[in-house]
């Protein structure tokens, strides 16, 4: 028939669920599908790294240092003569380690707060958002900064300062949602129809959320694998003889008048994780919020 | 018709929306006269918007003109180069629009919003535009137009805004002002101060108005003549009077059922059954027909043409005859 | 004065701030362990110093002491060190016990402020004409390849790029630019390059978004209707209206760049205040520091300030309150 009536549900094809939909619009990205088998194979690295690693993070060679890429060091050795593709490995399962626990630190203490500030109101609302503009307006960085002076260079001092400081975006996205759902037709209606709260929270304010969640997250993660490696930019990253990307591309600077090569694998790699997870996060964003398109 | 002002020749306009085809108008015809009113009717997705927007070359980037000629003073409007159209907005067609709280622009003051129409077109030096300006405020009942003129949009209501959307667009002395639902997004009572602006320009100045709206009533009551659009065609044309007197087209009928008449014992309110179709294919039937009382096989299956029935009234029904035998 | 009532307010509110924040930190060391103001801290801060002058030592540990009131109790320890903070009299540091930090800081804070606005300007130049040619050719190959190189740009910290640089002008094409020092046109280019390149995807991508967004506007339909020529239209209606948007991303975007001078500092080797800031806290020097975390800080807030005049200047629906 070539009369279409607009917005008629018997014309109109059964919805798939949102999620494959999402999927659909997402696969049509190849930027994002590139970054999300990068991303895939970095994760995968950080969980099976450590046993596929011919050397351990702390061995040295010292009859071996400065070694362009070999069979033995199939990415070189570095000025102590540790085995560069092992140390990547090992940075690799540390920067995940970090990233991924500092981004669950910050979404817990975010949700917690942006759930207390928007369920509250009131005063307690009105505090808790400027801190929340009082830690927007801060670069968090100098925060990592002292708290890592403070607290130490391992890795749950480093997993913490990041967590701690980098909650206000979720904080935020969080209070909005819950002053939107709160206020929203949608959720009024179901109410008004007699429905339960524990289905009105399921069937409509879950899927909203969850969308932004997890577009927040994925945002989160590279944010915060830059975090962890600035640190190393000012000495303050993870203490050695514990391997990161930013140490590696720190050491790799300081002599790379000499010996370039250091430089290639590590700032690559992590240059091309970071691109990964932006592409993936972008077209996260896309796929899950498409705003009425072109 | 040798004199008319603006002739629409059989347009045609097209929207690609995702994978589909929207025929948006279909073979459009109509002319308006110098100092004419004429009224456009029809439901929102009717058409009746596209069809003066394209002809100034104002649609959507995703919209196309596939037939068709628009003649205004000897040109036809659809071959023009851009720069060459430019110069005919504004200066010979003046425009307003439905919603006048987005229709200008947040950031620049009215009064250089006014002043620009007429620096564009180089119709007064800077000054003698800005006293023209000043006029124009006084002229549609802004109080202090000196002090108003250096006010931003956001600094006036609803109707306000209009009016300064009206001075913009008579700023030139066009011939032919299109206002499109002018009165949409108006409270009754500021529609009726519009509407009477507009009556009184029209008379003042001698231009030709083409009134868009939904609104049959408000049509009626300002305009010379209608046309009434369904699905990008138009149904029905005639003079007011013929329109009052004997309307044709089924769907005409049924539109002016369901004006509220204020103050009218029965004030009930039917609205038409059904929903306003979006084309997909180009008509080749009545586009009318699912929501037809009167409709037939042959609705389903042949499209009707325009039939003229005496004094300038015209319909596109197959069952013209019956329905006005049953009606009247 | 409206003006001048959102000026005093927005001051105080950050003095206040930055009060709360010394307040609160300087507790929390104070606790913690090893905590940063104690005469042991100092000591060893000044270890090397003992062993070449035992008698400078001591008047300089004493200096220290006395200057932060380590023997009072911890609120008036508190209420000092904000008055210094406030009053900008930030003391010595241990590294140069000698000289005043205000004194290094008239150094070190010309070459950032140059440094981070320079970048800023820079990224502005160069993001704004290719968001809006994104947006004037949105969904052609050349939207996505923008596209694409502002995302590149986003997601390369100054850092990496930074040092990627050095590598290429320092290894596969040296001598063409200086990877190091300041003082010459060439030193500038690089560090202003690595800070701009995530701040030009920035601003591209966020002009792009917002010129589509201001195109469909009612309001360009209305300037079209009176014959504004297509570029007229462009650059004064829409473009116009994108801008007064993209003054809100520029407060956030100047406090990463603050944040980026650090880095680009100390990789280029710039006598900044960034570079400062990274070799104090390599040198555990806290006053130093501290302080250049203090004027950073400021820094960003007075720009905030700056961003939201600017703001209410450009759109005239936004009331300073």
């Amino acid at each position: 028939m070539a009369v279409v009536l607009e917005q008629s549900p018997a014309v109109r094809p059964r919805p798939q669920s949102r999620w494959l939909q999402a999927w659909r619009r997402y696969s049509r990205n190849y930027f994002a599908v590139a970054g999300l088998i990068w991303v895939i194979l970095f994760l995968l690295t950080g969980i099976i790294g450590p046993w596929i690693a011919p050397y351990g993070y702390a061995d040295t060679d010292f009859l071996n240092v400065y070694q362009g890429p070999s069979w033995q060091h199939i990415m070189g050795t570095d000025n102590l003569g540790h085995d560069m593709f092992s140390q990547i490995l090992w940075s690799t399962r540390f920067a995940i380690e970090i990233a991924f626990g500092a981004t669950l630190v910050s979404f817990v203490i975010g949700v917690i707060l942006g759930l207390w500030a928007g369920l509250a109101g009131g005063i307690t609302d009105m505090l808790i958002m400027r801190l929340v503009d009082f830690m927007y307006a801060f670069p968090s960085y100098f925060l990592n900064l002292i708290l890592v002076v403070k607290f130490g260079r391992g890795l749950l001092p480093i997993l913490f300062a990041i967590g701690i400081t980098g909650w206000a975006g979720y904080a935020r996205l969080i209070r909005s949602l819950v002053l939107s759902l709160r206020n929203s037709d949608m959720v009024e209606a179901a109410r008004a129809l007699g429905a339960s709260p524990v289905h009105i929270a399921r069937k409509y304010v879950f899927p909203n959320v969850m969308t932004n969640m997890v577009v927040a997250l994925a945002f989160g993660i590279p944010y915060d694998l830059t975090a962890q490696a600035a640190l190393s930019v000012v000495g303050l990253g993870p203490a050695p003889p514990m391997p990161s990307f930013g140490n590696l591309v720190a050491n790799a600077n300081a002599n790379i008048l000499g010996y370039p090569w250091l430089l290639y694998f590590p700032a690559g790699i992590f240059a091309l994780t970071l691109l990964s997870f932006q592409f993936v996060a972008d077209g996260l964003q896309e796929a899950l919020n498409p705003k009425g398109g072109n | 018709m040798a004199d008319a002002l603006l002739t629409v020749e059989n347009l045609a306009v097209e929207f690609q929306r995702n994978r589909d085809r929207i025929y948006a108008v279909n073979g459009v015809s109509f002319s308006i006269a110098p100092g004419e009113a004429l009224g456009i009717v029809g439901e929102s997705g009717s058409g009746k918007s596209v069809t003066l927007l394209s002809v100034l070359g104002l649609i959507a980037e995703n919209g196309r003109i596939t037939s068709g000629s628009a003649v205004f003073q000897g040109r036809d409007l659809l071959k023009l180069r851009r720069r060459e159209l430019e110069e005919i907005r504004g200066r010979d067609i003046g425009m307003i629009f439905q919603n006048p709280m987005t229709s200008l622009n947040p950031v620049m003051r009215v009064g250089d919003q006014i002043m620009e129409v007429m620096l564009t077109h180089h119709v007064a030096s800077p000054k003698e535009a800005y006293r023209r300006t000043i006029e124009l405020l006084e002229e549609m009942g802004i109080p202090e137009p000196e002090v108003r003129f250096r006010n931003y949009p956001h600094e006036f209501s609803g109707g306000m805004r209009q009016r300064i959307m009206i001075a913009i667009a008579i700023a030139c002395n066009p011939q032919l002002l299109i206002a499109d639902e002018p009165t949409t997004a108006l409270d009754v009572t500021v529609q009726m101060q519009i509407l009477s602006l507009l009556r009184d320009l029209r008379q003042t100045k001698g231009m030709a108005v083409a009134l868009i709206t939904h609104d049959f009533g408000v049509a009626a009551n300002f305009c010379d003549r209608l046309i009434v659009m369904y699905a990008g065609s138009v149904v029905e044309v005639a003079s007011r009077a013929e329109f009052i007197r004997r309307p044709m087209h089924p769907y005409t009928l049924a539109l002016k059922e369901s004006i509220i008449e204020v103050g009218h014992r029965h004030r009930e309110v039917r609205a038409i059954p059904g929903m306003a179709p979006v084309l997909t294919s180009p008509p080749n039937f009545c586009a009318f027909a699912d929501r037809c009382p009167f409709a037939i096989d042959r609705c389903r299956n042949e499209r009707p043409q325009l039939r003229s029935f005496g004094n300038g009234h015209g319909v596109a029904c197959h069952r013209a005859e019956e329905v006005l035998e049953l009606v009247h | 004065m409206a003006i001048v009532r959102f000026l005093i307010k927005r001051i105080v509110a950050i003095i206040l701030t930055m009060s709360g924040v010394i307040a609160v930190a300087y507790v929390m060391m104070y606790y913690a362990p090893g905590s940063f103001f104690s005469s042991s801290q100092i000591a060893s801060a000044l270890g090397q110093l003992a062993v070449q002058d035992p008698h400078a030592y001591q008047v300089t540990l004493k200096m220290f002491e006395e200057r932060y009131g380590l023997d009072k109790p911890l609120w008036e320890q508190v209420l000092k060190y904000i008055w210094y903070s406030l009053t900008f009299n930030f003391g010595n540091s241990y590294e140069n016990p000698n000289v005043s930090i205000i004194s290094q800081l008239k150094v070190a804070l010309p070459i950032s402020l140059e440094l981070a606005f320079g970048s800023v300007v820079v990224a502005l130049i160069i993001g704004l004409p290719l968001g809006i040619i994104a947006a004037l050719k949105r969904n052609s190959w050349l939207d996505y390849t923008l596209s694409t190189l502002s995302m590149t740009g986003q997601a390369i910290p100054a850092f990496v790029l930074a040092v990627l640089f050095i590598l290429l002008f320092g290894v596969v094409w040296p001598g063409t630019l200086p990877i190091n020092g300041w003082g010459t046109f060439g030193n500038v280019v690089l560090p202003v390059l690595s800070l701009a390149a995530p701040n030009i995807g920035t601003f591209a991508r966020f002009v792009r978004g917002s010129l589509i967004e201001v195109l469909r506007q009612d309001y360009i339909r209305t300037a079209q209707a009176k014959g504004v020529p297509y570029w007229r239209m462009i650059f004064r209606h829409a473009i116009r209206n994108s801008l007064t948007a993209l003054i809100t991303v520029v407060g956030p975007t100047f406090a990463f760049t603050v944040v980026g001078t650090v880095w680009v500092e100390d990789i280029f080797g710039i006598p900044g205040l960034g570079k400062m800031l990274a070799s104090a806290f390599g040198n555990l020097d806290y006053p130093l520091a501290i302080t250049s975390v203090y004027l950073l800080c400021m820094l960003v807030m007075v720009t905030n300030l700056i961003v939201d005049l600017c703001y209410a200047w450009l759109d005239p629906r936004v009331k300073l309150e």
